[in-house]
Formats: C-alpha cells, sequence, structure tokens
C-alpha cells in the first residue's frame, strides 16, 4: 500500500528539483511560464480559497440544455456531484480518496516522470491536487449519457485538480471537461487528466476551455489505450490569458485508434500553446488528427503535434493536420507537425497550413450578395467549424460555438449556417 | 440594360481587352463566342468585379449606373449574377444559407420584405426542380463534393432563386455532358423573360441549339470582331475563327 504522504513528497521534490519548464527547453519554446510568477507571485501554486457558488452562478457556466451527469467543481475543489450512476459505474472524488490513501488516489497521483511531455508542472499538481474526479467503469458498462464536469475558477490563487478516468474491456463513456471563468483577478487552473481504456474500450473526450481572460490555465490529458479501444477527442482552446495544453496518447496495444480534434482561437494578447504527442507501440493502431486555429489581434498561437511510430509498430496509420487562419497580420502561429519513425511498412502523413480568407471564396459568397463583411464571417465559422462536425450532442456543439464566435466580431445565425 | 463602351482591361499588367464595344437590350439573350484567351472570361470577370482586373479605359453603364463603381456584391444586389466557369467549393457554408443570405440581401436593397424560413424554403424547393436538382444538395455545402455537372447545374439553380436582371454564363456548357446540358438548358429557358437579360459565354455552338440566342458576337483578341444573328454560331461552327479575323484585318 503506497503511503500518500511520501508519494505527495516525492512528487514535491520531483518538482523542487525539476522547476517549472523554461523556454530552452524544445517542448516549450514559444511558451514562457515566467509570468506565473511575477502576475501570482513567487508561490504561485498557493491554493485558491474556494468561492461558494450559488445554484444561479453555476446555471449561469453551464452549458444549457445538455442531458448529462454534472460534477461541479469550484476553485479546484467538488462542489456538485451525483449519485444515481448505473451499476458497475463508480465516482469518487478524489479528496474523498486521498482521504482513505487508497491504491486508487495513488495510481491517479502517479506524476508520470517517464511520461511524453512530462514537466515539472505535472508534479506540483501530483503535490498540491486536493480534488478531482475518479470514474471508474467495470468491463462492460456503457454510460448512456455524458459526465459533465464544470470547472469554475473565480478566486485568486490555484486551482490543481486531478482527474482519472478507468475504463474496463468494452466499456463506454463520455466525459465532458469545461472550464469556465468568473474572476476578475488572475488565478492558475492546472488540471491533469489521466485515462486509461481497456481492451475495446471507448472514450469520447471533449475539452472547453473558456476561463477568464486574466486566467492562467495548465491542462493536460495522458491516455494509455488498451487492444481495439478507441479514443474521440475534442480540445478546445478559448480563455485565459496564456493557456498551454498537453495531450498525449499512448497507443499501447494492437487495433486501438484515436482521433485528436482540436480548435484554438486566440485573440487580443492571448496566448494558446496546444502539444500533442501519439506514441504508436503496437501493430496495426490508427491515429488521426486535425487541429484549426483562428487567430486575430495580437494573439500568438502554438501547435506542435508529435507523432512517434516505434520499432515494431507494424501497420500503423497515422495522418495529421493542422490549419490556421489569421485575420490580423499582427498574429502569430508556431506550427510544428514532427514525426518521428522508428519502423518501416507504415502509413503516416501530416500538412500543415497558415493562412488568410480564400479570395476565391470570397467573391463567389459576394457575386451571391453577401456583404463582404457577412462573408468574411461566414467563411471563418466554416473553417472553425469544421472540427466540431464530430461532436455529438447538438447542445454542446452549439454552445461551443457560440462561445468561440462571440470572440470575434461574428453576428449569425450558426444554426442555420451548419443546417 | 447593359452597356459596354470601349472597355480596356489588364491582368497582371497584361492587356487583355482592348476595347470592348457591347449593347445588351432588356430581355435579350446574347452569346459571346471565340477562341481560347480571347478575353471571354476576363469579360464575364470585370463585369461581375473581380479583383485583380484593371480596368484602364472605358466604362460599363447598367440601367444607367456606373458598374465599375460598385463592389460585387452591390452588383448583384442591383441584380448582375455570374455563373462561374468554375465554381468553387465551400465545405461548411450550406447551400440554402448562401441562397437565403443572398436573397434576403436583394430584397432588401429593392424595398421588399425579407423572406421567411418557409416562403424561403418553398421558393428553394420549387426552384431545385427546374434543374432537377436534388433536394439532398441543398442543406450540403456550397459545390462541396459536387460533380463537375451538379456543379454547373447549382449554378443555374442559384440564378433561379435570385432571379437576376443580367446574367453572365461563363462557359456554363464546358464539361457537361448531353443530359446535364439539356437539365441545364432548360433551366436557363424558363428563365428567359421580358425584363432578364442572359450572356452567354462559350466556346461552342452546341449550347446554342439548345438555347437560341438574339445576338451572337466574336470575341478575338480582346476586342468584338462581329456581331450576327444564330446564324453566325452556325457559320462559326463550320469555317473557325480565322476568317472573322482575316475580314476584321481587311476592313
Amino acid at each position: 500500500m503506497p503511503d500518500i504522504a511520501s508519494l505527495r513528497k516525492q512528487a514535491w521534490q520531483a518538482f523542487e528539483e525539476t522547476g517549472l519548464p523554461t523556454t530552452r527547453q524544445e517542448e516549450w519554446k514559444y511558451t514562457s511560464l515566467a509570468r506565473l510568477g511575477s502576475v501570482l507571485g513567487e508561490a504561485w501554486w498557493t491554493r485558491a480559497e474556494p468561492a461558494s457558488l450559488k445554484a444561479a452562478d453555476i446555471d449561469a457556466l453551464a452549458i444549457p440544455n445538455l442531458d448529462a451527469w454534472r460534477i461541479v467543481f469550484a476553485d479546484g475543489r467538488l462542489v456538485e456531484s451525483v449519485t444515481s450512476l448505473p451499476e458497475g459505474a463508480s465516482l469518487s472524488p478524489l479528496s474523498e480518496l486521498l482521504a482513505g490513501n487508497g491504491q486508487q488516489a495513488a495510481t491517479a497521483l502517479q506524476w508520470q516522470a517517464d511520461a511524453p511531455l512530462f514537466n515539472g508542472a505535472v508534479a506540483a499538481n501530483s503535490a498540491l491536487a486536493e480534488d478531482g474526479l475518479c470514474l471508474c467503469l467495470a468491463d462492460g458498462v456503457v454510460l448512456n449519457k455524458p459526465i459533465y464536469m464544470l470547472h469554475i475558477a473565480s478566486q485568486p490563487g490555484a486551482s490543481h485538480l486531478r482527474h482519472g478516468l478507468w475504463l474496463g474491456r468494452q466499456a463506454e463513456a463520455h466525459v465532458i471537461e469545461h472550464y469556465a471563468g468568473a474572476g476578475e483577478e488572475a488565478g492558475l487552473t492546472h488540471a491533469v487528466t489521466l485515462v486509461h481504456l481497456g481492451e475495446g474500450a471507448q472514450l469520447r473526450h471533449d475539452r472547453l476551455q473558456d476561463e477568464s481572460l486574466k486566467q492562467f490555465h495548465l491542462g493536460r490529458l495522458a491516455v494509455t489505450q488498451g487492444r481495439d479501444s478507441s479514443l474521440t477527442s475534442h480540445a478546445v482552446a478559448l480563455g485565459a490569458s496564456l493557456a498551454r495544453t498537453d495531450i498525449a496518447v499512448d497507443l499501447s496495444e494492437p487495433g486501438a485508434a484515436c482521433t485528436l480534434n482540436g480548435l484554438y482561437m486566440p485573440t487580443g494578447r492571448q496566448h494558446s500553446d496546444q502539444h500533442t504527442q501519439i506514441d504508436h507501440r503496437a501493430p496495426h493502431c490508427c491515429s488521426r488528427e486535425h487541429y484549426r486555429g483562428v487567430l486575430d489581434g495580437r494573439a500568438h498561437g502554438v501547435f506542435n503535434g508529435k507523432v512517434v511510430v516505434h520499432e515494431g509498430a507494424s501497420g500503423t496509420d497515422s495522418a495529421q493536420s493542422n490549419a490556421n487562419l489569421l485575420l490580423s497580420d499582427k498574429a502569430e502561429i508556431d506550427a510544428k507537425p514532427e514525426l518521428v519513425i522508428h519502423h518501416d511498412d507504415v502509413k503516416a502523413a501530416h500538412g500543415c497550413t497558415v493562412g488568410q480568407l480564400d479570395d476565391k471564396q470570397l467573391f463567389y459568397l459576394k457575386t451571391r450578395g453577401m456583404s463582404e463583411e457577412e462573408a468574411r464571417q461566414v467563411l471563418t465559422f466554416a473553417f472553425a467549424d469544421s472540427v466540431l462536425t464530430g461532436i455529438r450532442q447538438p447542445a454542446l456543439r452549439r454552445f461551443i460555438e457560440k462561445r468561440a464566435f462571440s470572440k470575434l466580431p461574428i453576428d449569425m445565425d450558426a444554426e442555420a449556417l451548419v443546417g | 440594360m447593359l452597356k459596354i463602351e470601349n472597355l480596356h482591361a489588364s491582368v497582371d499588367g497584361k492587356k487583355i481587352l482592348k476595347g470592348i464595344d457591347l449593347t445588351i437590350k432588356s430581355g435579350e439573350v446574347h452569346a459571346i463566342m471565340g477562341p481560347n484567351g480571347s478575353g471571354k472570361s476576363t469579360l464575364s470577370n470585370v463585369i461581375a468585379g473581380r479583383d485583380g482586373y484593371e480596368v484602364t479605359e472605358g466604362s460599363i453603364l447598367f440601367h444607367g449606373q456606373d458598374l465599375l463603381a460598385m463592389e460585387p456584391e452591390e452588383r448583384a444586389w442591383a441584380g448582375v449574377f455570374l455563373a462561374f466557369q468554375y465554381p468553387v467549393e465551400i465545405p461548411g457554408v450550406n447551400n440554402v444559407y448562401l441562397l437565403k443570405a443572398g436573397l434576403n440581401a436583394r430584397r432588401k436593397h429593392l424595398g421588399l420584405a425579407e423572406l421567411d424560413a418557409m416562403e424561403f424554403m418553398q421558393l428553394v424547393r420549387e426552384k431545385a426542380r427546374l434543374v432537377e436538382l436534388d433536394q439532398a444538395f441543398l442543406s450540403r455545402g456550397v459545390n462541396e463534393g459536387f460533380s463537375g455537372g451538379e456543379k454547373k447545374r447549382n449554378e443555374i439553380f442559384q440564378m433561379a432563386v435570385l432571379e437576376p436582371n443580367l446574367a453572365i454564363l461563363d462557359e456554363t456548357d464546358s464539361g457537361l455532358d448531353i443530359d446535364a446540358l439539356r437539365v441545364v438548358a432548360n433551366g436557363v429557358n424558363a428563365l428567359r423573360s421580358a425584363d432578364r437579360s442572359i450572356v452567354m459565354v462559350t466556346h461552342y455552338q452546341r449550347l446554342l441549339d439548345y438555347i437560341e440566342p438574339d445576338v451572337v458576337h466574336v470575341l478575338a483578341e480582346g476586342k468584338v470582331l462581329k456581331s450576327g444573328d444564330k446564324s453566325l454560331a452556325l457559320e462559326l461552327e463550320k469555317r473557325g475563327y480565322d476568317w472573322v479575323r482575316e475580314e476584321a484585318a481587311n476592313a
């Protein structure tokens, strides 16, 4: 039985040794965390005092009309949960597991020093996370509604969250992580989600980061996939002054498949960094990645998509695309697809584009009577929306569209457009 | 309706149109024929207002208004429509949305009430039947994954919905098999009316078997070299364009 206290201590020591990543590290070349300390103070990791939220505050930020099991966290602490999951599904707050000092808590807190995209901040999270959600699905358990996790950051200080999702053989779930903010002051949200998919398990994971423009956001999703399991992810990054999301997928057994879709829309002076790494470790795994960025103002975006095909991963099928639309000549994008192949007999493709709206399309729309402004809006919308078409719940998709396009000078009937 | 006088235009500094004169009256159907590179598509694009075409001399009046001073969308509101030679695909923007936005913008310009969703869908279904366009195409992205023939039919369908006063069909017949050509031609013929003029830009006399023009012009080397009735098209089919060039050179 691991001792949680010593595990935490180890993690903290690791953080003290490693520290926050710096721009001298290749993976952090374009994203400096120096502002964490200068804005939030030397002890930037200090936990926030959770706000006491009223039901109306929560409802105002929640996705409307979403048929889901809702779980709410305020400033890193659980404030609303569900009790009625189907048999074979268990849902435990990390805070309870920590008190019980059990194996599950220890597993959730493993800090993965050897994992891809690991950094010192993850160790800090392991040492400091107070709450989160540990969802376990026994073999064959299928959740017929999404688990909707709403995280509200409204207080200064840091929220360290740790979630663990364990899906047994042939289990199925849909988890939505929504990060919203209502704070006037700067704070840090640091959320790490560890996922294990058993044989044939299926997970849909949608992540919407829509925090206040003062917030710092560090997010991480690390998935280990068993044989023939499948992951479909949508990662949408809209909010925060500085946001970094790491997604690491380990296709560790034959026949596993993942699809990573992403949309980032930094505007103003926002900095938005998305790093993904997909490791093909076993034969006949399939990965698809499709990320799009829309950048305006003086925003800075980063996309780094790494695909590693390990020795022995024969029959690998991997395709990646990244497209960026710059709406302003002061916006900046650093886009880097990376393909590392250690095995022959693989199919791997990637492509990356950076550009403005297509003049031919603009002209076509205008000859049909659309004003220049409307034509630009319509094309921008269509560009970004193409990565959201795989979202199954209309309420979720419409909400994301509405939030995304409230950032741009766009005023249109999105529903009619995508019909 | 349309009066083009001494129109000169360049693309990337290269002179393409070298003094076009053309007058089109309400209700007339004109065919503009000519060899490749004669300036046919340039003329279409200049009338529709595409960027990158520099008009260096001359004028285009549409119902007495200076067309060249207007933005492409203003031309559309005034009733000019271009059926593209190569219609672009616009994934994610559905056909119906585009047409509703376009039609209501035009109606607003004309001081008419906007159509509500029901009236609009009724209109759209009726017009789709005209060009035998499957209803399923309506909710798809504009031209997204359409075959060449479907794209051309979609252009005529859009024209039917927008009911322009002046329609320019830029090589709408090229790449169409005979069945598709017949469908497109039926659509165009159904739209002929006393207050609508149609300009067909084409290589081939075949289109004119289906849509009978009032006037045929020969465009070559950036100028209208000869105009006549539909028998001119038949003569061009038989004799090619060289004799027109020679005749013009000797004149």
